[in-house]
């Protein structure tokens, strides 16, 4: 999937060249579709559905600085984008079941309800896809 | 809000997306016929922005004023965004992202139609 000019340039300048830049790009289109579908939530209806459209708030949350962290080279930037990409996994994963045992708690939905269904489960596909880039472009110790 | 445009839009928005998936997976990066049929996508996206805001002046249907500008401004900004990030990087990726641009402006527009209707 990655080419040789990626490949020599691994890792140090690598996390957004190449793939990098399209998994970024993915990555900004969801911070910005999930910032503004909470902002306007929060803004218009927060009593109807409280607990989802925090949790909308905190996913867009997630996205954005899951976003800026990949685009951010060095190992800090490595570091803050593992630990957002894993948020972003375990989120998707717990309210995904959550939205399948318990219907009524989330009357409303969020990009994570149903494992991201709303969304053709790109919120799925997403962090593991992400994990596997930035075990590709870790850090040389 | 002009229901044929906006599948117009879509369908076209499509095709570059393909176009530029091809174009990923053939290894080259963006060519100059692409990035000017991007260009006259982008023109009409901007007719299509001006209309919706227009159409939201005048309508007296239940739509959610900033859902629709919202969706409205992305659905310009999207294209020269992607762009931009894309053509940057020297390689097949370029059109990796040109082809996730395209296809959010698909969605966005073809979400435009469903909050207005």
């Amino acid at each position: 999937m990655v080419s040789d000019v990626d490949r020599e340039q691994l890792p140090a300048q690598a996390r957004r060249s190449g793939f990098g830049r399209v998994l970024i790009a993915a990555y900004a289109v969801f911070a910005l579709s999930a910032s503004a579908r909470a902002g306007v939530q929060l803004a218009t209806e927060f009593g109807s559905a409280p607990l989802a459209y925090v949790l909308s708030a905190f996913a867009a949350a997630v996205y954005v600085v899951a976003t800026a962290a990949l685009a951010t080279s060095g190992r800090r930037g490595w570091l803050v984008a593992v630990t957002a990409v894993l948020v972003e996994l375990v989120g998707v994963l717990t309210v995904g079941t959550f939205t399948l045992v318990d219907r009524a708690a989330f009357p409303d939905a969020t990009v994570w309800s149903v494992y991201g269904r709303g969304y053709g489960f790109v919120p799925l596909v997403l962090p593991v896809i992400g994990l596997w880039w930035l075990h590709r472009t870790r850090p040389s110790a | 809000m002009v229901d044929v445009l906006v599948w117009v839009l879509a369908g076209a928005a499509l095709l570059l997306a393909v176009w530029a998936l091809a174009g990923a997976v053939r290894n080259v990066r963006p060519s100059g016929p692409q990035l000017a049929g991007m260009a006259v996508l982008e023109v009409a996206l901007l007719v299509q922005a001006v209309i919706g805001m227009v159409a939201l002046a005048r309508t007296d249907r239940p739509v959610s004023t900033a859902t629709f500008v919202g969706y409205l401004v992305a659905s310009v900004l999207l294209l020269p965004a992607g762009t931009l990030w894309g053509i940057a990087d020297r390689s097949r990726w370029g059109n990796g992202v040109i082809a996730i641009a395209c296809f959010a402006v698909a969605v966005v527009v073809l979400r435009l139609l469903q909050i207005w209707s």
